[in-house]
């Protein structure tokens, strides 16, 4: 009788044992609380827009100014004006003018600058790591994972398609006077000026 | 006069071992494990590393994990034992060969990634192709050759690669906005070239009407492509690739194949064996992971462009 109580003392106390390990539990909190602790890409984007792009756009080298130094001395504007997150040929540049818009086709806008130089303006495809890169004010060792610096990217652009783009598109014309700021691209092994297409972050019709 | 001939002996012992020591600290070795020798670019990785490592001063070899995580495992532990002093490693399976990475690291192994990524933070760093932004360059060709309305179809590489995703996501984060595009099929070719061809005739058979595939990378690209001829459709059918390999830069000088994405294995191995030898000589700040450029190769830019972004 006593060896049959046992027996079922120590197989209650097994299955006891075994239950009690293959379930557990966390406090509803600390799971919300680890939920938020993911990266927020949507967010970063729009306070790094707010607070970083545009101030910095601000203080970006004149279009003229800046393609004229790409002319004479690439290595200079390059050194002077160009960062990126990538190691590689692919580098990035801010810069902000005003001109007279000459044209407007479904994908750019094309402006003249004081200085006579001509900028094709993005209004289709905005797309890509300029805006992110073109300051240099993120540092790639703050992130470990790669994929939250596409979302970035990804997210800022798509504030300016969504929230930049849409008013001056439907009010743009040929003779208007417009300023802007924005990124752009450019190979340093294989400089191609005429492919420049500037990726605005702002886009203003001044008359 | 024994006693003194035994404290010399001791002296000259330790002076003995100590020299041997020291002489060990200077031959340093760096292995070179590849997920494959089975495709050129992978070669090229591997003999580039190697050839780095020589340049700096090091022996090396090279093994080959035949796209196998087992194999890749005996190679960890053989470099392990052999006593290999860092691994330049480009991993077969971004879980699979976290283990390896692990292993290595409680040896006092330093890794360091390249082209492909694992999924640890244990590596010591990893360098690998923006393939992510690589892609977005690539798709929006992609919406202007298709002057955005088409159907599609998508060639996936090895699903358990970090790379596939990120080149699909890439390609998706721009493309994805034209809804006149209309991806028919998205498969999976593993990045081989016959793969490729066959997972295209069978997708042809389902989908003949398509204007265009995205492959993952250039061997499935050159398979679809096999598949298009054999099919008719080459001329009409545009085809996307990634890698810059040989016969891609090829097909695009011949108006085969419409761009490629050129990845720099070059830069890549020569940074791996460089951050090797900048961790024997005591650095440690190695950043996680350093994205590398990828440039999008068309017909209007080729002759800047060789093989592999060789110079």
């Amino acid at each position: 009788m006593i060896k049959k109580v046992i027996k079922y003392a120590a197989a209650i106390i097994i299955v006891v044992f075994i239950a009690s390990n293959s379930i557990y539990f966390k406090k509803l909190s600390d799971v919300k609380a680890s939920a938020a602790k993911q990266f927020d890409a949507a967010k970063y984007a729009r306070n790094y827009l707010k607070t970083q792009l545009i101030p910095f756009a601000g203080t970006a080298p004149q279009a003229g100014e800046l393609l004229t130094l790409l002319k004479t001395k690439p290595a200079n504007a390059f050194k002077t004006y160009a960062h990126g997150l990538d190691i590689g040929n692919i580098r990035f540049f801010m810069v902000q003018s005003q001109g007279v818009v000459t044209s407007v086709d479904e994908n750019d806008v094309y402006v003249l600058t004081k200085d006579k130089q001509t900028i094709k303006i993005a209004l289709e495809y905005v797309f890509g790591n300029a805006l992110r890169d073109a300051p240099g004010l993120i540092n790639i060792n703050d992130f470990t994972n790669t994929m939250d610096l596409n979302n970035i990217a990804a997210e800022v652009d798509k504030i300016v398609r969504n929230e930049v783009l849409p008013p001056f598109k439907s009010a743009v014309k040929k003779g208007d006077t417009i300023s802007f700021a924005g990124a752009f691209e450019l190979n340093q092994e294989h400089i191609n000026l005429d492919k420049i297409e500037v990726i605005p972050v702002t886009l203003k019709i001044d008359q | 006069m024994t006693k003194y001939l035994k404290i010399l002996l001791l002296v000259m012992l330790v002076f003995v071992s100590c020299q041997n020591r020291s002489g060990s600290a200077k031959q340093k070795k760096m292995a070179i494990i590849v997920s494959t020798l089975n495709n050129p670019w992978f070669v090229f990785l591997a003999q580039t590393a190697a050839a780095q490592a020589k340049s700096l001063g090091y022996e090396s070899k090279i093994f080959d994990s035949q796209n196998n995580t087992a194999l890749e495992t005996d190679h960890f532990e053989n470099a392990i034992a052999s006593g290999y002093s860092a691994i330049l490693f480009n991993p077969t399976d971004a879980n699979g060969s976290v283990v390896n990475v692990q292993k290595a690291k409680k040896a006092g192994v330093p890794v360091f990634c390249m082209d492909r990524e694992v999924n640890s933070p244990d590596a010591t760093s990893q360098i690998l192709s923006d393939s992510y932004s690589g892609c977005v360059s690539l798709a929006k060709y992609f919406v202007q050759t298709l002057h955005k309305k088409g159907n599609y179809v998508e060639l996936l590489g090895i699903v358990a690669d970090n790379n596939t995703w990120a080149r699909s996501k890439g390609f998706h984060s721009l493309v994805d906005y034209y809804p006149g595009l209309k991806m028919v099929a998205q498969q999976s070719a593993d990045f081989d070239r016959n793969k490729g061809l066959e997972v295209m005739e069978s997708i042809l058979q389902a989908h003949p009407d398509i204007d265009a595939v995205f492959a993952g990378n250039d061997a499935m690209a050159m398979g679809a492509f096999q598949a298009l001829v054999a099919a008719g459709k080459a001329g009409h059918v545009k085809v996307f690739g990634f890698d810059g390999a040989e016969d891609a830069i090829q097909a695009i000088k011949d108006k085969k194949i419409s761009a490629t994405a050129m990845q720099f294995p070059k830069v890549m191995a020569q940074t791996a064996a460089n951050y090797a030898d900048a961790y024997f000589k005591g650095k440690r700040d190695f950043p996680k992971k350093i994205p590398v450029a990828v440039e999008l190769v068309t017909y209007d830019n080729i002759n800047d462009y060789i093989a592999y972004g060789k110079k």
